[in-house]
């Protein structure tokens, strides 16, 4: 859809199209076209509230026409990682991706096929469904489960609510008397375009903003009044004892813990150490943590007392081991104060305001008694019993189907199959909108995995990583080259609908062309592939209730929608408990979860519980490896997308963090090339010697490009190289839980 | 005359980019390392008592610019109707030609920039005159997630935001006048 230009040049049209990769927004974009090319960029000059691109999105020219865009198929040529291709037509290409297919199939069954999907290149239609669509109908695949952003908070928010829907909308920050940005950065992961806008609105209405995180990052400087450092993997602790200070001096909202919950009990046993003799105070939180008992006390205190109160618990501090039960200890936190269905409180949990990425915004509550087992259409996953640990008993979160693998143990399933205790021998790779070699923990590990399938089909926009594992490389378009519908993360009320803005670039095509073509060469016939583009986006659309207009939707490029109030989650439940329970087994929120219970395993349980691992601060390995990664995003990129951009690129070099007191002992001065390693493998890189984070803990920002020189050291800064391929029972991948040593680097 | 002016509230910054990469892309300024808007990162104190701020720093369309003043053929020049500071390709020299490109030295805020073409002209920002002159924002102000940039008359900026001239990572000249108001970030530690 165009709309008529107000510029100088009267030969541009304004195509209304918007950004769509995978950071926490979705985003108005304007490409002004001209002769066929995007020359430049406008965003969002409409009705309030603005939805404004990040640099990001601004910079989307120079991605769209990168000179390393992949121009037509691949086939691999070289040993699989070197990187060397030679071209292919496409009718070659998904001949030989057919044909692999269908071996695979016949040889060892569909279950052998293995989807390595992600969100990287993904809008309602365009993405892995389609490639689902496909592998389905030719009669099923192995998929994965557990997203490296989100899991350990999705488990907590599922545990304690039996919901993901746990947010408020950005606005009532407003109605807040104070709020806390645990482990929480929107300045870099924009968690829904105006969030940090939103903040400064907060801050600038005198209203107390705190930050809890080891750096101190962009939005700790930008909004918060105090910030608390503290040490990664210890924010159970602390929350725990927050919890400890509330009860120990009853300041605990007993009335709403009454009403609304279960197991407060169950958790003071733990709090107060009648499990082991161990109290949960702040001087034992102080040496788990470094943050100080009297900061502990202090913010406990206050958390409490000032009513209304919002903890936004980030998804960064549950991206570790035992992730989740950081979230659920946040979630507690907020039930036992009352902060919970109240305007300016915050429950916590997953955080998703409004529904625009689930398929209606009513809220169908199903309570668990009613919840009937799901089937996935996919019949490599019929039958399948529920997976360990998983809370299948409740409707919704993370599909509990037991023939699924973890994605951070899809390498070390394709390595050990079966005999490893996994539910297929995988043979054949598809990868589409995935960086995954890059993106899932353990690089190396990765390396050898990938090099060990029997065939592996990459849908790409460029040569990443991954890509150079694949046989075959299909070239892939962008959100400006076709059309989409796109929803931000959490729950901002709005769709962005994208307009092609220009036909697709060299041979590229959709992934949704790509599919339909490869179908007709597998003889099936998925019914999708029976409608235009533009007829599936209609369905989409017509399948929801709060898209009453889809032509005005298109024509504008975006569709902002107008709510009566801020959604404030829980309202119902709270305001008349007679007639709203919590989805949970007890209908309430479960500060003690029978679910977990049941299970019967101390790796799960039922009360939030700090629990150290293999790679905690005081480990024994730590004596090898003294200094804690964290592997944050970047503002530069999302994800591993715009890695390649040089307009981003020039902000800062990718480096590794390091505090002033960890570098003096080392000999580092800033800008110095360091070794960054441990035992699954070595970066490379130059050190940024700071005082924005806290001594023994270093960051290497997630992202940068896998790139191993012929030793086997990465001189590209990913930092996967250094995560462990482990997975917390709830699912959290461990991205923030991994020791290392850093070193200078000299050349002799 | 008139005189544009340039309003940053620094407490807003988050050091997100955005204006300079929309600078960018609008102008078409390909080259990595030319930027007609610039975020200057500034970073105070030990562990944990930091101070951490921005800086955008576009051209200030300064009163007596020092860039117009050292350019030896007078390629650099006032807009008489708005102040705006603009350069003349034409007459510039070229980096090469002109060998000592004065006007480098003489701006502190390293606005006018050379691009890496052979006898590159001076280049700089002109608050999107032509933006402007539509009716429109400068595409950095309307590009701010942030809403912390405003261009416009010297004069009403002072009236609505006051008469602050400088912040963390700028200090004012009488000499030069640069026409920018702020809100300044504090200069508290954490």
């Amino acid at each position: 859809m165009e709309v008529s230009n107000p510029y100088l040049d009267n030969d541009v049209r304004v195509v209304n199209t918007g950004c769509c990769h995978d950071c926490g927004g979705r985003c108005v974009l304007k490409a002004h076209v001209k002769d066929g090319q995007v020359i430049r960029l406008e965003s969002d000059t409409g009705e309030d509230p603005q939805i404004r691109a990040c640099m990001r999105g601004r910079a989307y020219r120079q991605r769209l026409y990168s000179p390393d865009r992949l121009q037509y198929p691949l086939r691999r040529v070289g040993r699989k990682g070197a990187g060397k291709f030679e071209r292919v037509s496409w009718d070659e290409a998904l001949n030989e991706v057919a044909g692999k297919l269908k071996y695979v199939k016949e040889t060892y069954g569909n279950a052998s096929i293995l989807l390595l999907a992600s969100g990287g290149n993904q809008g309602m239609l365009h993405g892995p469904l389609p490639v689902g669509a496909m592998l389905q109908e030719f009669g099923g695949f192995t998929r994965t489960w557990g997203i490296a952003s989100y899991e350990g908070a999705m488990y907590a928010s599922m545990a304690t609510y039996g919901t993901i829907r746990t947010g408020n909308s950005r606005e009532d920050l407003l109605n807040s008397k104070m709020v806390i940005l645990w482990g929480w950065n929107p300045a870099v992961t924009i968690q829904d375009p105006g969030t940090s806008l939103m903040l400064a609105r907060v801050r600038e209405k005198g209203i107390k903003i705190v930050a809890v995180d080891p750096r101190y990052t962009d939005s700790a400087a930008t909004f918060a009044s105090q910030w608390i450092p503290i040490r990664p993997g210890t924010d159970s602790a602390v929350l725990i004892a927050m919890a400890y200070v509330i009860l120990k001096e009853n300041l605990q909202d007993q009335a709403f813990i009454d009403q609304h919950t279960v197991g407060i009990e169950k958790y003071k046993d733990y709090l107060f150490g009648v499990d082991d003799g161990v109290q949960k105070n702040p001087q034992w939180a102080e040496s788990i943590s470094k943050v100080p008992a009297e900061v502990i006390a202090k913010l406990a205190r206050e958390y409490a007392l000032v009513k209304p109160a919002a903890l936004i618990a980030g998804w960064g501090p549950a991206r570790a081991a035992f992730g989740e039960q950081y979230s659920r200890a946040a979630n507690v936190l907020t039930a036992i104060t009352g902060n919970i269905g109240v305007s300016g409180g915050y429950a916590a949990g997953f955080m998703r305001a409004y529904s625009s990425r689930e398929f209606s915004h009513k809220k169908v509550v199903v309570r668990p008694d009613q919840a009937k087992p799901k089937r996935t259409g996919n019949p490599v996953e019929d039958g399948a019993s529920p997976r360990k640990y998983s809370l299948h008993k409740l409707y919704g979160g993370t599909n509990p189907n037991g023939a699924r693998i973890h994605n951070a143990k899809a390498f070390d399933a394709i390595l050990r199959g079966k005999a490893g205790g996994y539910p297929a021998d995988i043979k054949l790779g598809y990868v589409v909108a995935s960086n995954c070699l890059n993106q899932n923990p353990n690089t190396r590990r990765g390396e050898a995995a990938l090099a060990a399938l029997d065939f592996m089909v990459v849908h790409e926009q460029f040569m990443t990583p991954t890509a150079r594992f694949a046989d075959i490389v299909l070239p892939v378009n962008t959100f400006m080259e076709r059309s989409d519908i796109a929803p931000p993360w959490l729950g901002s009320p709005y769709y962005i609908y994208l307009n092609k803005a220009v036909d697709s670039l060299y041979e590229a095509k959709s992934d949704l062309d790509i599919c339909r073509e490869l179908a007709q060469k597998l003889n099936i016939s998925p019914m999708m592939f029976a409608f235009t583009e533009d007829e599936i986006l209609q369905g989409i659309a017509a399948g929801r209730d709060d898209i009453p207009d889809y032509g005005a939707m298109q024509r504008d490029g975006v569709l902002k929608i107008r709510l009566d109030e801020p959604v404030v989650s829980f309202k119902e439940q709270i305001e008349d408990p007679g007639k709203a329970s919590f989805p949970t087994l007890s209908g309430k929120i479960e500060i003690y979860c029978e679910h977990l219970a049941e299970m019967g395993d101390p790796s799960v349980p039922p009360v939030p519980r700090y629990m150290p691992h293999a790679e905690s601060h005081d480990a024994s390995l730590a004596k090898k490896y003294p200094l804690q990664l964290i592997t944050p995003h970047d503002k530069k990129r999302a994800h591993s997308t715009w890695h390649n951009v040089p307009w981003c690129r020039e902000i800062e070099p990718h480096v590794v963090r390091i505090n002033a007191v960890d570098a003096r002992d080392r000999g580092i001065r800033d800008n110095d090339m360091v070794d960054l390693f441990n035992d699954r493998g070595r970066v490379r890189i130059r050190a940024r010697v700071t005082e924005r984070i806290m001594p023994g803990v270093v960051e290497l920002t997630q992202g940068a490009w896998y790139a191993p020189d012929e030793k086997g050291v990465d001189q590209g800064g990913c930092a996967n190289v250094l995560t462990r391929d482990d997975v917390s029972p709830g699912g959290a991948h461990p991205m923030n839980s991994a020791l290392v040593q850093v070193e200078a680097f000299s050349q002799d | 005359m008139t005189q544009m002016g340039f309003y940053f509230n620094q407490t807003r910054c988050t050091g997100c980019h955005t204006c300079r990469v929309a600078c960018k892309d609008w102008h078409n300024l390909q080259s990595e390392g030319v930027n007609w808007m610039q975020i200057e990162t500034i970073e105070k104190g030990t562990f944990p008592h930091l101070f951490l701020a921005f800086m955008a720093v576009p051209c200030y369309q300064c009163e007596t610019p020092a860039c117009m003043v050292a350019c030896p053929v007078d390629a650099i020049s006032k807009r008489a109707a708005d102040g705006i500071v603009v350069v003349d390709p034409d007459i510039c020299l070229g980096r090469e030609k002109c060998a000592q490109t004065p006007c480098l030295k003489a701006c502190r805020s390293r606005v006018p920039q050379f691009g890496p073409e052979d006898n590159a002209k001076m280049q700089k920002c002109d608050f999107c005159m032509e933006r402007l002159d539509q009716g429109q924002q400068p595409v950095c102000v309307e590009a701010c997630p942030m809403f912390a940039l405003e261009i416009g008359h010297l004069s009403d900026l002072r009236q609505k935001y006051g008469n602050t001239r400088e912040a963390p990572g700028f200090n004012h000249s009488l000499k030069i006048k640069p026409a920018v108001v702020f809100t300044p970030k504090p200069e508290v530690y954490s």
